[in-house]
């Protein structure tokens, strides 16, 4: 498993417009909507709450260190609506996350993303 | 979604009264207390006098106020720059540059509040009683009681939903809240504009053939130079949909705060 920190590939999304992030706060003030990362790694945890539900992962880094990913969603009483249960990501599954990366320095928080199975198959409810 | 009369009482109300009256019975005892009782339950209810009931629009079910409602709601929306975005004051130009957004109270789980609660994409229910109007919010477990019975508006009961009083006219319902508290970010949490104890939130609701639409308006001289509104809607919401519990999970609130850049050191 790699994570591909796409530092050095800064994705520029156009217009930026700040998002928000499941209608609870806006994601420009916490995530950078210019930078885009890539992690594929393990679950660890999947926590389907009010007003966020996040999903961790950690992944294998190419010097071989792990980084603990902390990826934001919706909340659950919206992803409810669409299908998702606590159930629908499990601890141990394999997943593949691209989005916006957190600003501060030293976290490792990613929002807007979207989730897929490593071989890029879309993980659905 | 049925039409529920004005005048008619709903069962739910008309057995929440006896079992009140109960205690009453089984302690004084007596033909006074009979006559007592039967005064009360021959009281009308204190709905609001003079209306035609052609006056009342339908308002009860559940309401989706989601994305196929509507845009979501952003720093963009529902106040959009250049069309009905607020003209700040001195003071509250101030407060909006010193505001912090780690410190916004919704981070901490206290519920959204007018006019920001009727924009969050989420489903609503509106019950229609002779007495008063209930809108419960799935978002942040919310209640707000409409009161159609002409009761003065409490001096000093701040709250963070206000104190609402409505009216039914010309087919809408018309409702004017005051008494919040104050909040940092009471006007609009996107943008950092504060909300004061003068706050003042105007709604109108009508029907438009399946929609439930409204159009909102804000005063508040503390920090707005002039009143602003925005108009928006509401679908039916899945046919049998129950509401259900936010339970605003407090650490999960304020999870994402740390990956701010700190504004203050």
């Amino acid at each position: 498993m790699k994570t591909l920190l796409s530092i050095s590939g800064l994705v520029l999304v156009g217009a930026v417009l700040a998002t928000s992030v499941g209608a609870h706060h806006a994601s420009g003030p916490f995530y950078d909507p210019e930078k885009s990362v890539e992690a594929v790694g393990t679950v660890t945890k999947f926590v389907f709450r009010n007003p966020h539900s996040f999903v961790y992962v950690d992944a294998v880094n190419a010097d071989g260190s792990t980084t603990a990913w902390e990826v934001e969603m919706g909340a659950s009483v919206s992803m409810s609506r669409r299908g998702w249960t606590p159930e629908t990501i499990k601890a141990g599954d394999q997943i593949k996350v691209v989005g916006q990366p957190s600003r501060a320095p030293g976290t490792f928080g990613i929002c807007c993303a979207e989730l897929t199975k490593p071989d890029g198959s879309p993980l659905r409810p | 979604m049925s039409t529920m009369g004005i005048r008619n009482r709903p069962r739910s109300e008309r057995r929440r009264q006896s079992t009140v009256c109960q205690p009453l019975l089984t302690f004084v005892g007596g033909t006074l207390a009979v006559m007592a009782v039967m005064a009360t339950m021959a009281t009308p209810a204190f709905a609001q006098t003079g209306v035609d009931p052609a006056d009342v629009p339908d308002l009860t079910g559940v309401w989706d106020g989601g994305f196929r409602a509507r845009p979501v709601n952003g720093p963009n929306m529902p106040w959009v720059p250049g069309e009905n975005f607020p003209v700040l004051n001195e003071r509250g130009l101030a407060h909006q540059s010193v505001f912090d957004e780690a410190v916004a109270p919704k981070y901490d789980c206290v519920p959204s509040a007018s006019p920001a609660l009727q924009y969050d994409p989420y489903m609503m229910e509106v019950t229609q009683w002779p007495d008063r109007v209930l809108v419960r919010y799935e978002k942040d477990d919310q209640v707000r009681t409409f009161w159609l019975d002409g009761r003065e508006t409490p001096s000093n009961d701040f709250t963070v939903q206000g104190f609402s009083s409505g009216r039914y006219e010309e087919g809408a319902l018309l409702v004017e809240t005051t008494k919040f508290t104050f909040d940092v970010a009471g006007f609009d949490d996107y943008n950092g504009i504060p909300s004061s104890q003068q706050k003042k939130v105007t709604e109108r609701y009508w029907r438009e053939g399946e929609e439930l639409r409204m159009t909102l308006t804000v005063e508040d001289p503390m920090f707005l130079r002039e009143p602003v509104s925005y108009t928006t809607r509401w679908l039916p919401g899945p046919e049998g949909y129950k509401l259900q519990a936010y339970n605003c999970d407090p650490f999960e609130a304020g999870h994402p705060r740390k990956f701010l850049v700190p504004k203050y050191r």
